[in-house]
């Protein structure tokens, strides 16, 4: 196959977002997506601050010690939920609002249960952390998200936050498989694919998360379902949405075809097929069936391979533009999520080996891994699409283009310093562990780490501060902004 | 083409319930589905002494939290029968249903506090850790309503509590969670001042003359053991003191004084005894099947 044969999103031919000559453009809505968006930095700025303070705690200077509802227990939930449910998901949701009309050449559902979904996914989100805050969080990774009910029981004593995600993700496919359903007697483009199928991979993960270990399977039965939950999230959601959405906007951004649309089904199936058999391998070395365990260890390194075609695939739609990273930061955060997503791939293919498991499993390696996931892959990816549609949503030329570099470079070097910190404060306090060393010894050697990754997180949190200013000022001040200032001169073969 | 596409379509949902089929009906079925869950009431079946314990040193917060308890069967007569009424049986029948109240409602807040992201409840049969923490878990040992969602934890920051029960005392935990680095120099666990509430004691001084042959000092309020909630208890315990001292040292009682204190709350109390029960329920040998 040659690239002439692969079809391009619909407007990947030319057309650009700010001045639109076809109607294509009418259909997407652009206020709904502005208000995703801002949302979208609101839970990122409240999420991250929360990390920031949790990792005081460490220091022993936790500003809030004897205040319950903020208190450094509760506030984890609070940050890896908001990143989740509040910042990827907004995110996600308006990316999709500019990606699917374009891409299918229809409308999504209906603009009304638009906004009704983006008012009340900021409830869900917010009566989600009240609840964590009130002492209400339930017992599973990632799906603290309140049930609502006292555990064990069928009591109602707080918002059922569970339910109303379940529902929120309901509405979500509808309005967006409304559009997708029909764009699929054409040949739908890979984006799609990942759309539709994360979409739908979302609601069945949720319920299935969040159900069965508080009210079906008890101890290892349990664990091994929240092991898939995590897992299902990450890799049946934010990984198709992401990827999806990597399909749809570095095509037109490069204003090139993707290097080999049959690499791409090949990655999609791939990552359909193995990565949720990967479930159990976030409970390695327990009493679930060690036969479950094996499968779940020879799968992660089955999506190794998945993850090298995906990338090869990206990297050889960029060769000849390479000045692209230079020039458009866009580009440059995605494909510096991309090396990011080899990365943290690469690393789960040997970390989830048994034989490392015994001495990094329960160490910071563990958050440094999660980290460069959620920020350094799917942040980052949601970063360059929020900063590339932000002039053309608002119609405003940048406040200041000095800003969004320094947030790049500021989440950039903060995270590798934060990633390569926890990494090597894992494997020490993992071989402390198995050594035998007492605990607070232990404790103590791990102090410098943690003060570190404060440092770390500090650099990181300034950057969305900066990153938030600037689209701030920029939808407030008016400047007309000229799109082709951003078009990626090149010459397609 | 359609049709092909809706056949995909199956398939993308195909791998989902594949990987659910294979990595957590199968364990299940191989696991917990092969026995009955112990139910919480059993896992409380065995009253642990620190529960009791617990009832003695905060008799006047126990009492608000499992009225009628204390009186349905004394503290005392729970672990080792010291003959007395003969409705033993209905009163170790409150006490169990104390327990496994306790249990539930400290393995709430274990959860709601975020106890469970710094400290695990799993012993790997690697890393020596059978011999820092205890034997190597077992499905079996986590098959009970306790475990729902498990509790086996991310991260250990603080140690694994899978045989938490019974290695500290109540009062150790008390101190630990009003201050950890009081205990634990170095800790790096958050306080957990809203277990505790203000409350009054007994406390007394010294008579000069004793204090002056036993060297103990004389200005100081020396505690006198348990703690009551308002004022008023304080002051009747007080003048039950008094009323209980012979008539030659009735000075003595002029030297009791109520002072401030502070008590750990219903909520401080469960989650001890949700912690002192950790490790202590075994399953039956009869559910043992590998």
């Amino acid at each position: 196959m040659t690239t002439a044969d692969i079809p391009l999103p619909d407007d990947a031919a030319g057309d650009d977002g700010a001045v639109e000559s076809a109607n294509i453009g009418d259909l997407v809505h652009k206020r709904l997506i502005k208000a995703h968006f801002t949302f979208a930095v609101v839970f990122l700025l409240t999420s991250m601050t929360a990390g920031f303070l949790v990792s005081l705690n460490f220091l022993n200077h936790y500003p809030f010690p004897d205040v319950p509802w903020l208190s450094s227990g509760r506030l984890r939930f609070l940050h890896t939920n908001e990143i989740a449910y509040g910042f990827l998901v907004n995110a996600f949701v308006g990316a999709m609002y500019y990606a699917v009309p374009r891409m299918t050449g229809r409308p999504v559902a209906s603009l009304k249960l638009g906004w009704f979904i983006f008012f009340v996914w900021q409830i869900i989100v917010f009566s989600a952390s009240v609840g964590q805050a009130l002492g209400f969080a339930q017992g599973v990774e990632w799906g603290e998200t309140p049930t609502g009910f006292r555990p064990g029981s069928f009591d109602l004593q707080y918002i059922p936050v569970d339910l109303l995600v379940a529902v929120g993700a309901l509405l979500v496919a509808f309005q967006f498989l409304m559009p997708l359903a029909k764009a699929f007697n054409k040949r739908l483009y890979v984006t799609g694919w990942y759309l539709t199928s994360g979409l739908i991979w979302l609601i069945l993960t949720y319920v299935m998360g969040n159900v069965l270990p508080e009210w079906g399977m008890p101890g290892a039965s349990g664990a091994a379902t929240a092991g898939l939950f995590i897992h299902d999230l990450v890799g049946l959601f934010v990984t198709p949405m992401g990827w999806g959405l990597m399909y749809f906007f570095v095509p037109i951004i490069l204003r090139t075809p993707m290097w080999s649309h049959a690499l791409s089904v090949i990655g999609f199936w791939a990552l359909a097929f193995f990565y949720p058999l990967n479930g159990v391998h976030h409970f390695l070395l327990s009493s679930i069936p060690m036969s479950v365990q094996y499968g779940a260890v020879i799968s992660t390194m089955a999506v190794e391979i998945v993850v090298t075609t995906v990338v090869v695939n990206f990297f050889a739609t960029m060769w000849g533009q390479g000045h692209a990273l230079r020039s458009n930061l866009p580009i440059r955060w995605f494909y510096t999520g991309m090396v990011f997503y080899f990365i943290t791939c690469l690393q789960c293919a040997f970390h989830t080996s048994l034989t490392m498991q015994a001495i990094i499993h329960f160490t910071d390696w563990v958050p440094g891994h999660a980290h460069l996931v959620m920020l350094g892959v799917f942040a980052f990816w949601n970063f360059g699409i929020i900063t590339w549609l932000w002039p053309r949503l608002t119609g405003n030329e940048w406040h200041s283009r000095r800003l969004n570099h320094w947030h790049y470079w500021l989440t950039l070097i903060g995270l590798v310093i934060m990633f390569v910190d926890l990494l090597a404060a894992g494997v020490i306090h993992g071989n402390m562990l198995r050594d035998l060393v007492p605990w607070m010894v232990i404790v103590e050697a791990m102090k410098p780490y943690w003060g570190v990754r404060t440092f770390a997180g500090g650099m990181i949190l300034i950057g969305q501060i900066l990153w938030a200013y600037n689209l701030w000022k920029t939808a407030r001040t008016p400047k007309p902004y000229d799109y082709r200032v951003d078009l990626v001169a090149q010459e397609v073969n | 083409m359609d049709r092909i596409q809706s056949i995909l379509s199956v398939a993308g949902v195909g791998c989902f319930a594949l990987a659910f089929v294979l990595s957590a009906v199968y364990p299940w079925a191989i696991t917990s589905g092969t026995v009955t869950e112990a139910t919480i009431a059993e896992v409380a079946e065995r009253i642990t002494p620190e529960f009791v314990d617990l009832a003695e040193r905060y008799p006047a917060e126990f009492d608000r939290a499992h009225p009628g308890v204390r009186e349905a069967l004394t503290p005392q007569s729970v672990l080792a029968d010291l003959g007395g009424s003969g409705d033993r049986e209905a009163g170790l029948a409150a006490w169990r249903e104390a327990h496994a109240k306790s249990l539930r409602r400290g393995r709430d807040i274990y959860v709601a506090e975020g106890c469970w992201h710094c400290h695990s409840q799993y012993v790997r049969p690697v890393s020596n850790e059978d011999i820092r923490f205890g034997p190597v878990s077992t499905w079996l040992q986590d098959n009970n309503a306790l475990q729902r969602p498990v509790m086996w934890g991310t991260r250990r920051v603080g140690p694994d509590l899978t045989y938490e029960g019974g290695l500290r005392s109540n009062d150790w935990h008390a101190a630990h969670f009003w201050e950890p680095r009081n205990v634990s120099p170095g800790s790096v666990m958050p306080r957990f001042r809203w277990f505790f509430e203000e409350g009054f004691r007994l406390s007394r001084t010294i008579d000069p003359s004793i204090a002056e042959r036993t060297g103990l000092a004389p200005e100081t309020e020396y505690p006198i053991a348990g703690v009551y909630l308002t004022q008023a208890d304080a002051e009747a315990a007080r003048q039950r003191h008094i009323d209980a001292l012979p008539s030659a040292l009735r000075a003595e009682g002029e030297r009791l004084n109520v002072t401030p204190a502070r008590t750990l709350n219903s909520d401080g109390l469960s989650l001890i005894a949700y912690l002192q029960w950790l490790g202590t329920w075994q399953p039956t040998a009869t559910s043992q099947e590998d």
